[in-house]
């Protein structure tokens, strides 16, 4: 049986076999397809009708039934998540597995084109080393993502002093689709 | 689990998984079936148990029957919701699966079941005794089986298909 106990491991393994048998544009299919229309659609209904709310109940229930390390910070206009430890990289690292060559591209993925549907995006960085940070603004509002500390305070994941790892930080601005990395 | 002894390749920090997983396996094998069909799915089933566990295998292989009915003791611990028990004679290793965690799971959050859910257990499981050895056949399904392993040099007649039900 396939299970759940190493879901993240099988998950890895399964993004490299669908780009090895489709390339890149299938693994987006699935992620977009299978992941974010199918697996997840209790994720987009309750945030399609409810926006920031509806995130709010959404990341509030599964990080904690992941036991992620992580804090949000909720305003009228911006959902940000700070992830402290990521509970699916982490398990990837302390098992050294490694199959695709991007792990982390998975969550904005299928994240990105339902809030897409919503009518947000996202302004998102990851250091591979299973810490990140997402805003998530309405697609009309401008604002830039904000300055490290002042959104989350003390929280900010931007603030820990291994932050910034050797390897690349990858950063996304005002995206729905893991291509948009600009860095 | 995730002590230095378990019998599982990889370890977490949760003592059992996170069942809402079972939504995203549900939906892979949709895709998958979408996209390829039947023969596409079962290359899927059949790479994964013969590349991601391949550890598996060799856990296996060392140790045989006993390491084969300790994998499943162990398996099943971790997932939620399960209610299993697995004999061991010297012949054979039984895994009376009582309640499927994710057949039981996807049901109460009525999502749609891939029919063909249940054969997963034979192609994965037949994938990762093969190599160590052994061979699996799989009765039952949609939501409570009998999987059952055995030497490869023994008599056994192929998986019939049809002895496993489809998932509703």
């Amino acid at each position: 049986m396939i299970g759940v106990y190493d879901f993240c491991g099988h998950y890895d393994w399964t993004f490299e076999w669908l780009r090895q048998t489709g390339g890149e544009e299938l693994l987006r299919q699935y992620w977009d397809e299978a992941i974010s229309q199918d697996s997840q659609r209790h994720a987009a209904a309750l945030i399609l009708p409810r926006g920031i709310a509806g995130m709010v109940e959404y990341w509030g229930h599964t990080l904690e039934h992941e036991a992620a390390g992580y804090y949000c910070t909720t305003t009228d206009a911006v959902y940000r998540i700070d992830m402290h430890e990521c509970p699916s990289k982490g398990f990837l690292m302390r098992n050294a597995l490694h199959q695709y060559h991007d792990y982390c591209d998975h969550c904005l993925g299928w994240i990105g084109p339902l809030l897409r549907r919503a009518g947000f995006v996202v302004d998102h960085q990851h250091n591979h080393a299973g810490r990140c940070w997402w805003e998530i603004r309405r697609a009309d509002d401008p604002t830039p993502p904000s300055a490290p500390g002042s959104l989350a305070g003390e929280h900010d994941v931007r603030l820990l002093p291994d932050w910034n790892q050797p390897g690349p930080m990858d950063t996304y601005r005002r995206a729905n689709d893991p291509d948009d990395k600009s860095a | 689990m995730s002590t230095e002894s378990s019998p599982l390749p990889y370890r977490d920090t949760k003592p059992v998984g996170a069942a809402d997983f079972y939504f995203a396996v549900n939906a892979t094998f949709r895709f998958l079936w979408q996209r390829f069909g039947a023969e596409g799915l079962r290359r899927y089933w059949t790479d994964l148990g013969t590349q991601y566990y391949a550890p598996v295998a060799e856990s296996w292989k060392q140790g045989g029957l006993p390491a084969i009915a300790a994998y499943w003791r162990a398996f099943f611990a971790a997932e939620p919701g399960a209610e299993v028990q697995v004999h061991e004679s010297g012949e054979a290793v039984v895994v009376e699966v009582a309640v499927c965690p994710a057949i039981k799971h996807l049901r109460a959050h009525q999502r749609e079941i891939v029919p063909c859910f249940c054969q997963h257990c034979y192609f994965l499981n037949e994938a990762i005794a093969a190599p160590a050895g052994f061979t699996a056949r799989v009765t039952g399904g949609n939501g409570s089986c009998r999987q059952t392993f055995r030497a490869r040099d023994g008599e056994v007649p192929p998986q019939d298909l049809n002895d496993i039900r489809a998932a509703t």
